[in-house]
């Protein structure tokens, strides 16, 4: 009896396990897919990065490295870099979804997958895309503006934490506004109460950063904000998507 | 031969905007082939989808058994085959690619041969197999979607218009995967063309139960 008891337990546990396996391979196996579409079109690619390289070159013929006194370089230049990521970010990331529902490619997908796993998948890949965006934009923030990355270790965990959160999210309302009429305005409407305390602090943990210091309150908070992130984008990936 | 498993719709109703599409429409699907038939507007392509989980009814509820055991999501969602012309695959992967992504994303991969040879049973040629589906035609990707209703073998199978765009050879790849899908378990077919409809062991007049 016990003996059936433990293999009871040693089957369920097994069966977890595999349906953990199988949720991992789902979540990699869309994520891989975004990439390869994305890399044959283009299309999100090409765009925030533009962006983001024609908002670096205004911004620094705008203010240039000595535009600003000294004291004054660390919190005008972090909300700048925080701008320009989001804003660049913003050109890309709400296209998650929005580009299924277009093509009518959605329906093969809701068919086959539950909505937190694609969901999932689709928030990898978007934040592929942020840390594509960051590798680009910061060291050319650095370089233009002369900007002095006082503890490189701090700024490169605030941008993983801060782009975390900002591609779950992200990912989150586009799949919440992907069949909306005006998913746009809708996007933009629920983003700002959403990632302003994102953003304020990702802005906050920049500037001491700069400064020199490393920022464990502030990515302490980030960090808190991704797993709430998370776990809400988690529980309503169905009522967000599915019908 | 009976299956063993039963997808069972109970009072289901479902209205849009307007007078509904249909109400306490009751039907039991354990094997053969059911035609559901109507005309234009009333309620076809909603029911198939309903059935196959991809929309919500207004009321009633859909059941899928196997064995006397209602079957959880992500196993329900394999179980039933689906096909519509609303369906559409990635535009910018081949054939071959698309059929291999949704296995994955499954968490059921298959070998590259067993993708092809599924490509090959609705009669895309190897020449199709590796061009991006937005190059091909429309009755080959009528024929794509096919292959992904059947995809991950289902027990039942879906096909709203499966004929649609279809060639005399396109039809004939279509019957044998009606034939094989019903030995095996079932068939709903829904279409406005009564020769998609012919021989089926059951009937569902779908402008019978819609009333003003």
């Amino acid at each position: 009896m016990s003996e059936e008891k433990a293999d009871s337990r040693t089957t369920a546990h097994g069966s977890r396990l595999t349906a953990h396996g199988s949720a991992l391979s789902s979540v990699l196996a869309v994520a891989a897919k975004d990439a390869t579409a994305e890399l044959r079109r283009r299309t999100a690619l090409v765009a925030v990065l533009f962006f983001a390289v024609t908002a670096l070159a205004l911004v620094s013929f705008a203010i240039g490295p000595f535009g600003l006194p000294a004291d004054d370089r660390p919190p005008v230049q972090a909300a700048l870099l925080w701008i320009i990521l989001f804003f660049a970010a913003a050109t890309g990331l709400p296209r998650a979804f929005a580009h299924e529902e277009e093509t009518g490619t959605a329906l093969a997908l809701r068919k086959t997958l539950p909505a937190a796993r694609v969901l999932a998948g689709k928030a990898l890949f978007n934040f592929g895309l942020f840390l594509a965006i960051a590798a680009v934009t910061v060291p050319g923030f650095g370089v233009l503006l002369e900007a002095s990355f006082g503890s490189p270790a701090g700024l490169a965990a605030t941008v993983l934490a801060g782009g975390y959160g900002l591609a779950v999210v992200s990912t989150f309302l586009s799949a919440l506004s992907a069949r909306a009429g005006q998913r746009h305005v809708l996007f933009v409407l629920i983003a700002f109460p959403l990632l302003s305390p994102l953003l304020l602090t990702a802005i906050s943990a920049t500037v001491e950063a700069l400064r020199g210091g490393f920022p464990g309150t502030a990515l302490r908070v980030l960090i808190a904000y991704d797993g709430a992130a998370t776990c809400a984008a988690y529980l309503l990936a169905a009522v967000a998507w599915e019908e | 031969m009976p299956s063993a498993t039963t997808l069972t719709a109970e009072n289901l109703s479902k209205s849009f905007s307007g007078p509904p599409l249909f109400r306490g429409l009751s039907m039991s699907v354990r094997g053969g082939l059911v035609a559901v038939a109507g005309r234009n507007g009333s309620g076809k392509t909603t029911l198939l989808r309903i059935l196959a989980g991809l929309a919500r009814p207004t009321s009633g509820r859909v059941v899928l058994e196997r064995a006397g055991r209602a079957l959880p999501d992500p196993e329900r969602r394999l179980a039933v085959g689906w096909s519509s012309p609303d369906l559409e695959l990635y535009g910018e992967l081949s054939g071959e690619e698309n059929l291999r992504f949704f296995r994955r994303a499954a968490g059921r991969p298959e070998p590259l041969e067993e993708s092809r040879r599924r490509l090959r049973e609705v009669g895309l040629a190897e020449e199709a197999i590796g061009r991006r589906v937005e190059e091909l035609s429309t009755g080959m990707r009528q024929r794509l979607r096919l292959a992904f209703a059947t995809l991950f073998d289902p027990d039942v199978l879906l096909l709203d218009e499966p004929a649609n765009g279809l060639d005399v050879e396109g039809r004939a790849v279509l019957a044998t995967i009606v034939e094989r899908a019903r030995r095996r378990g079932a068939v709903v077919i829904a279409s406005n063309d009564e020769r998609d409809l012919a021989g089926a062991d059951e009937r569902v007049e779908l402008d019978v139960s819609r009333k003003p």
